[in-house]
């Protein structure tokens, strides 16, 4: 508990250091308080963007404060005592505290502003959306793709990124290399979370109308299966030993720009970073690869998105909406998603030249614009649901549980949760 | 009389920080938490009576059982043997040797360290391929286990990091050491004690007292581990194979991650009970092994 006052207290301070006060409270101006989860240059962007606005008018008076801490911002709605404008990193609570009643829908700001939601990629619409409410806006999208180190590629004898998963178990089997008996270079990296392809295999956590879970749902069950048999292969004893001598993630240690992992699949935000500290490494994205059997998975995956909201008991949701309307618009949005290294949600700036100058954008762009991106189904308990399949594919990788059993476990843990909200 | 009242209430006065603080931090905390403890409360809708239910919920629980098992292990193997090393490095220390100062205020010096720092220190330390302890378990031909990683090595881990912070333990002890009375070993030499013979009849009783608070101190403690697990993890839900959900790490994921208040003050609750009861049972049996000198 002490560490987290300790964190509290340093994002605290770290959030005043931010503030510019040279502005003044803005005299007898709206002020609308802003919390953001953007740290470090997420906030310098975001602080910038605030000054502009500030100084584009003279009504309202934006005072941002970054605040990491999530938990923070639930907090102060308890309590009563909000901010009139917030940001979350992504939507996994959005429908749990929409169902709480901690966000105000914006349905009605919406359509008394003509405010065009079109715009926005079907996907990121819904992520933003619990029972036909919308609740948020996105600012940044997030997909992920197959990143392929194109040398070691090459050495194997391939010339080209697998395009199927069966053919990605094959690469897989010949990128991995071991040396004196221990696991050197990991042909995939396979502990990114089943939910971030399991649209390969057309896999889904959620029956809309048995209002069920289904984390046995055969597509879902195959995507943990892939990851299952690469732990079991390579044993998890040789996993965590490399897994644990690896660097910073993004740094120039990074196990992708060191050629630990051959292949791994990750956001749109590693590539900047990758051109910023490994800028003699040679690689590739490539969209995630789909199951032979399911060929109208090609092209499907996954998408989330951080957006904006208003708190239940905001004192000025008005002059919030005003600034979120402005900052959502495509030129600031785009100005921050490029400052950040996110995809823009909406479809008018997706083919904004200034992405040209992020590397991989164009692909992480045309790969997102996919009619088949999804983000993960908006419930409730979607975070404990999370937080269950997580633990059982770690016990299912470890070979403590069978696939079967630690996805019943999944089921029994979570329907309940289900059950209860439906009564 | 009425002086006597006038001070009272000064007192009051002067002590009413503290009672304004123990009463609205500690008390009704205390007391609302045993009534959410039958709720089903997440904060944001009003709490609702549910009875039994969360402590029903929590015997089925199989995430429970795992962080008991955990605790539990931490309790009984670590503090002994943080106690035994504590009592150790004491006995070195109260050796009269040139320097013993200085070895006093190095043994000490980790103990000063915020849990934070130390953690993030001995994740270095630990790193089964950069790490210092690898790199000389390899030189000298010893097996290497991936500590952190492993969850067969997860908690000796944590017991071994633990031992970095002996000196504040080691401190009490050799306080409780210096004040043995000289007599006792005099006559014991006279007698024809050899030094286990000391040991046994002179310095484990008359620690005996220290022994018991260490213990339960040290107890209290395993039971309330937090930071090391969540900092060595990175925050995720107790470590590879959930080795290291402790206790009260899985008490702060149902309450502050998914916002089951209700239940994680029904596990507080446990908890307590749980706690409550090994100290009794510590107390009781003390009477057998806590010698108190002049009784």
């Amino acid at each position: 508990m002490r560490m987290v006052s300790a964190w509290t207290i340093g994002l605290v301070l770290l959030g005043s250091v931010g503030c510019n006060p040279s502005e003044g409270s803005g005299g007898d101006r709206v002020k609308v308080d802003f919390w953001y989860t953007w740290l470090g240059e997420g906030s310098d962007a975001m602080e910038k963007l605030i000054d502009e606005f500030n100084r584009s008018q003279d009504e309202i008076y934006v005072n941002g404060l970054a605040q990491g801490d999530t938990q923070k911002q639930m907090t102060a709605i308890v309590g009563g005592n909000p901010p009139d404008l917030a940001s979350l990193p992504d939507e996994i609570n959005l429908s749990s505290w929409a169902e709480k009643g901690a966000m105000l829908p914006l349905d009605d700001y919406i359509q008394t502003n003509g405010y065009d939601m079109e715009d926005y990629l079907p996907a990121a619409r819904e992520a933003v959306t619990y029972k036909r409410k919308t609740y948020g806006l996105p600012l940044g999208m997030n997909t992920w793709m197959l990143y392929y180190n194109k040398d070691l590629l090459q050495e194997a004898g391939f010339d080209g990124p697998p395009k199927t998963i069966q053919e990605l178990r094959k690469y897989e089997d010949k990128l991995s290399k071991k040396k004196d008996g221990r696991l050197v270079t990991l042909g995939l990296w396979p502990g990114t979370t089943p939910h971030i392809w399991m649209q390969s295999f057309e896999g889904r956590l959620w029956d809309p109308e048995k209002k069920t879970v289904t984390p046995l749902d055969p597509g879902f069950k195959a995507s943990v299966q892939l990851s299952e048999d690469i732990w079991q292969k390579h044993g998890p004893e040789n996993i965590d030993r490399l897994l644990a001598g690896n660097g910073t993630y993004g740094s120039p240690q990074d196990p992708f720009a060191t050629g630990k992992y051959a292949m791994t699949l990750d956001g749109e935000w590693l590539a900047p970073l990758l051109e910023k500290n490994a800028p003699q490494l040679n690689y590739d994205v490539a969209p995630v690869p789909y199951d032979k059997n399911s060929p109208e998975a090609e092209n499907a995956g996954y998408i989330n998105v951080n957006l904006l909201y208003i708190p239940k008991g905001a004192d000025q949701p008005d002059a919030a909406w005003k600034f979120m309307e402005w900052l959502t618009a495509k030129e600031k949005m785009v100005e921050f998603d490029t400052a950040i290294g996110n995809l823009p949600p909406r479809q008018s700036a997706m083919d904004d030249p200034i992405f040209e100058s992020v590397p991989k954008f164009d692909r992480f762009l045309a790969y997102a614009n996919s009619e088949k991106m999804e983000p993960l189904p908006s419930l409730p308990f979607m975070e404990k649901y999370m937080g269950e399949i997580h633990k059982q594919i770690d016990r299912i990788n470890r070979g403590k549980v069978s696939l079967e059993q630690g996805l019943q476990e999944v089921e029994k843990e979570i329907q309940p949760l289900v059950d209860k909200m439906e009564k | 009389m009425k002086k006597k009242q006038q001070d009272f209430w000064l007192g009051l006065a002067f002590a009413s920080p503290f009672i304004t603080g123990f009463l609205f931090l500690t008390v009704i905390p205390f007391v609302q938490s045993f009534y959410f403890s039958f709720t089903e409360y997440d904060i944001f809708t009003d709490a609702k009576w549910v009875g039994f239910d969360n402590y029903i919920r929590i015997f089925q629980d199989e995430n429970f059982y795992k962080a008991l098992g955990n605790t539990f292990f931490m309790a009984f193997i670590a503090v002994p043997i943080s106690l035994l090393v504590s009592l150790l490095i004491a006995l070195l220390l109260n050796m009269k040797v040139k320097g013993i100062a200085l070895y006093r205020t190095v043994y000490y010096l980790p103990t000063v360290i915020p849990g934070v720092a130390g953690s993030i220190l001995w994740l270095w330390i630990f790193n089964p391929e950069m790490g210092i302890l690898n790199t000389v378990l390899r030189y000298l031909h010893l097996p290497d286990p991936a500590w952190l990683m492993d969850p067969a090595f997860t908690k000796p881990s944590l017991i071994i990091m633990g031992l970095f912070g002996s000196g504040g333990g080691a401190l009490i002890y050799l306080a409780a050491l210096q004040g043995i009375p000289k007599d006792f070993y005099e006559a014991a030499s006279i007698d024809g004690a050899n030094w286990w013979h000391k040991f046994y009849a002179i310095i484990l009783p008359a620690l005996s007292p220290v022994t018991l608070f260490q213990l339960i101190m040290g107890l209290i403690g395993a039971f309330q581990i937090f930071t090391e697990s969540v900092i060595l993890t990175g925050g995720a839900l107790g470590g590879p194979d959930q080795s290291l959900l402790f206790y009260a790490v899985y008490l702060y994921n149902e309450a502050f991650v998914n916002l089951n208040m209700g239940y994680a003050s029904a596990l507080a609750w446990i908890l307590f009970v749980i706690v409550m009861l090994i100290t009794v049972v510590i107390f009781k049996s003390s009477l057998r092994w806590v010698y108190y000198g002049g009784e």
